[in-house]
């Protein structure tokens, strides 16, 4: 029974696998040009292994995306701590932060270009504009939701306020902060690929642009279905870390 | 004299108008003193105790704890919530010995034979590496108490703490806390809307009314402790107390 409910989840994509195979290798319906087969896919895939390619924009990538997250994190949560606490700041911050949060982190492509030059550090930055208001965002809406009481009673314990922030606020607001983290790394993800289309010379965003201007679209599907496993890695990370910090 | 409140009011500005919580309260409580304050919902009793603590700043008036102006919370003044208040991210054994970590007076080994032994002592040594969700509201507020008197708090405030908790358990803490109490020579202030609570625990029934919140009557209580509740003049003195208290209003 348990284990019918473990392979619930892989009976679709194998399904959609069937149903790829059939269009194109199996019944010829689909040309190679418009939906490349499997068989392509997993020819271009092993020709990206052994020659190396494939794991150098891997790595590329995710080089780009840890930079891009840490140092996202290492200004959000500070100043989301500091906002979150002192409310003059937080109104004076506001309305900044709400114009800067919705503009695609695309759209600073041009500036970044301009400012790094084209090449790892131009990416990082792009990254780090896609993930930096989410985590600022939910660290200061974690912050704000500590409870009162907790933080009364700590008072009562004999906490003064650097107590209070850093064994008070910070752990009462770390599952909101994780959670921040979880939604900028999937907007970090997208905004990777994207500036590696643009302001890059490596990774697998610029693996799938360079083959399709080769016209080879099994290598493209390849970057693709990397970036979802990428995806799935870190949803996985995440929810073990979030079982660990909700209590 | 521990705690010595003069000439304390306070008002709350609500929407409409403004509420005069409590007007003019005196009250002295001695060292080692168990005092309850007893009243309706709605007369003060928790702002006071609030006020007490730090908590809160009144009005009018000055609260003084052993000589010293009540200017914020402290840890010379342990409080325990009617909500639960420990720290859910921490177990058992971490809650309690927070403030004893905080301080630094002692190694942590010390805080941590001292800590085990005192949640032995309420029968709760099982728990100490249970998180605060796994347990029940009389064993988080045993663990709030503990974590307060490990402290060496001299005052502990008590508002309503028992108040979630049922009627069985709420004897079985009541019990332990006149225990604890004598143990630790600790000052307590103890609100409760519990005539029977107030009766039990109390050296003194500080008995207040509200429009505006005041003290009506501080009586002794002349029982011998252990208290049987179901003694005559248990019963008798209730009696007496809830006739001090008025009419009450639902």
């Amino acid at each position: 029974m348990d284990i019918k409910k473990e392979l619930l989840p892989f009976i679709l994509p194998a399904i959609l696998l069937i149903i790829w195979y059939l269009l194109t290798d199996g019944l010829h319906l689909i040309p190679y040009y418009i939906l490349p087969s499997p068989l392509n896919v997993f020819t271009a895939a092993w020709t990206l292994i052994s020659n190396g390619k494939l794991f150098m924009h891997t790595s590329s990538t995710l080089v780009k995306v840890f930079s891009g997250i840490i140092l996202a994190s290492a200004v959000a949560i500070p100043l989301g701590i500091i906002l979150g606490w002192y409310e003059t700041l937080d109104r004076l911050s506001s309305l900044i932060i709400s114009i800067l949060r919705p503009i695609p982190p695309i759209s600073w492509i041009p500036f970044s270009i301009l400012w790094f030059g084209i090449g790892l550090s131009s990416a990082v930055f792009v990254i780090f504009i896609g993930c930096v208001f989410s985590v600022l965002v939910y660290t200061i809406d974690g912050v704000k939701r500590t409870d009162k009481v907790l933080i009364e009673a700590a008072q009562t314990l004999g906490a003064n306020n650097w107590n209070i922030l850093t064994k008070i606020v910070l752990p009462s607001a770390l599952p909101y902060i994780v959670s921040g983290l979880k939604v900028g790394v999937s907007i970090a993800l997208m905004c990777t690929v994207s500036a590696e289309m643009i302001a890059s010379s490596r990774g697998l965003g610029y693996m799938i642009l360079t083959a399709s201007q080769l016209f080879q679209p099994g290598t493209v599907v390849v970057g693709m279905i990397i970036i979802g496993l990428i995806g799935i890695l870190f949803d996985y990370g995440f929810r073990k870390a979030q079982d660990r910090i909700f209590w | 004299m521990a705690i010595d409140i003069k000439n304390v009011s306070k008002s709350f500005i609500t929407k409409d108008k403004d509420f005069m919580a409590l007007k003019d309260v005196n009250l002295h409580v001695d060292d080692g003193e168990l005092i309850c304050l007893l009243g309706p919902s709605g007369c003060g009793k928790t702002t006071l105790l609030r006020m007490v603590a730090g908590l809160e700043k009144p009005d009018e008036g000055e609260i003084y704890d052993r000589g010293e102006l009540v200017e914020g919370p402290s840890k010379e003044r342990g409080f325990i919530f009617q909500q639960y208040s420990l720290f859910p991210w921490l177990n058992v054994l971490d809650n309690v010995m927070f403030g004893l970590n905080l301080s630094g007076e002692h190694s942590k080994e010390e805080n941590l034979a001292a800590a085990e032994r005192y949640l032995e002592r309420v029968g709760l040594a099982d728990f100490k590496y249970s998180y605060p969700h796994e347990l029940s509201g009389g064993m988080k507020q045993r663990v709030a108490i503990i974590r307060s008197l490990l402290n060496h708090t001299p005052v502990l405030l008590m508002d309503e703490p028992f108040s979630a908790v049922d009627m069985l358990n709420r004897h079985t803490l009541q019990e332990q806390l006149i225990g604890v109490w004598k143990r630790f020579e600790t000052t307590i202030l103890f609100v409760t809307h519990d005539v029977d609570e107030a009766v039990y625990l109390a050296d003194k029934i500080v008995i207040m009314d509200k429009r505006p919140g005041r003290i009506k009557d501080v009586v002794e209580v002349p029982l011998e402790r252990p208290r049987q509740r179901e003694s005559r003049e248990f019963l008798d003195f209730q009696d007496e107390v809830e006739k001090l208290l008025g009419v009450w209003e639902p």
